[in-house]
């Protein structure tokens, strides 16, 4: 079994909405944790990523100036900062099929729907911390494991080639937080 | 291991891919605990209670979104519609879909995702019907003007429904030519709620 230790965790919350990055703060304080850095837009939130360093970013989708998947690219280029790899929670009022796959696709670590809970936040906290994904890099990819698991009952081509399976095998988020809870 | 090895990704090549094994900078925040310990603080529950303290101030919250969203939809009542209040309409919208329930204002959620629904998937915006969209705003106040808390008000759920259904035929008829818009539009949301 594993706790968090929110205290060692610095968070980036990057929301238009005062009101969502007010409650956001709380739960985060909630949970233990002391630093919590606060950017509007996407623009101030590539900012404040590359000055702060934090350890974990949450933020919104639709947002002025650029939004958080426009960001979550930014993030995500090789080279163009000292932590491409962060892990990164969308936390989003969109939750059609579509726009969580093209999240994923864009190097999403984490997607998360509104309406937030604590246990909801806490559950995509708990899973990067103690679930770090390996990241894959293909010609048009950068950006977490999109396989979280091995199906046994896949019958189609290996679209990945070259030999050894690289999938790690990962305890289902759900009993990690059954036993933690 | 040096302090360099350990911040070095592990790299793994095969013929289309790399496999990349990041440093775990997280690890430090992992505390494993053993079986049968006792643990006194409960990070959910605290952060619960954290938002409850914040509950005084939700009405006052939820009726400053309202005002943003009736801000918008004047805006293009007065000039008529273009891609920036058309984005900024959307955004208010979108933001109360969002908080309403967590501001304890459910019944408002599923109105501002019809409004959103009508913003997002109209081919042609200016031929979104301005009373359509008015309906919606003045949906969004007066149930949460009539403090229509929690989630018992058959009226305002038969009013989201409704409104719901004629933006999903306008949406349905506005799309009849484009197939992957329609499924787009019809298809259910994937994502759990957080």
């Amino acid at each position: 079994m594993v706790r968090i230790d929110f205290n060692r965790l610095r968070f980036l919350v990057i929301d238009d909405n005062a009101h969502m990055r007010r409650i956001l703060r709380t739960l985060l304080h909630g949970f233990g944790t002391r630093e919590v850095y606060e950017a509007e837009d996407g623009a101030a939130g590539l900012e404040a990523f590359t000055h702060y360093s934090p350890d974990i970013v949450i933020t919104d989708w639709a947002m002025p100036i650029f939004d958080g998947m426009e960001l979550t690219q930014m993030i995500r280029q090789p080279g163009a900062n000292n932590n491409p790899y962060v892990p990164i929670i969308m936390l989003t009022g969109h939750s059609e099929k579509k726009r969580v796959i093209a999240a994923r696709d864009a190097g999403v670590t984490e997607f998360l729907a509104k309406p937030i809970s604590a246990k909801g936040l806490y559950q995509r906290v708990l899973n990067v911390v103690a679930n770090p994904r390996p990241f894959i890099r293909t010609r048009s990819y950068f950006g977490p494991d999109r396989r979280r698991n091995t199906n046994p009952n896949y019958i189609g081509p290996e679209r990945r080639k070259g030999g050894k399976a690289e999938v790690i095998k990962q305890q289902p988020l759900l009993e990690k937080a059954k036993a933690l809870l | 291991m040096s302090q360099k090895k350990q911040n070095l990704a592990a790299v793994s090549t095969f013929a289309d891919h790399e496999v990349i094994v990041p440093p775990n900078k997280l690890k430090k925040a992992v505390e494993k605990v053993k079986p049968g310990t006792k643990i006194d603080f409960d990070p959910v529950a605290r952060a619960e209670a954290a938002l409850a303290e914040l509950a005084d101030d939700f009405s006052v919250w939820m009726e400053q979104e309202c005002l943003r969203l009736d801000a918008a939809r004047n805006a293009i009542r007065a000039s008529g519609v273009t891609p920036g209040n058309r984005d900024v309409l959307f955004r208010a919208a979108h933001d109360i879909k969002g908080q309403a329930a967590t501001f304890g204002f459910p019944m408002v959620a599923p109105v501002a995702d019809s409004l959103c629904r009508l913003i997002e998937h109209a081919p042609d915006p200016g031929r979104v019907p301005m009373p359509l969209v008015d309906q919606h705003v003045d949906a969004i106040r007066a149930i949460t003007h009539r403090n229509t808390r929690g989630d018992s008000n058959a009226n305002a759920a038969r009013l989201a429904e409704k409104l719901r259904q004629v933006t999903d035929e306008f949406l349905v008829h506005e799309n009849r030519d484009r197939p992957d818009t329609l499924e787009s539009i019809l298809s259910p949301a994937l994502a759990p709620n957080g």
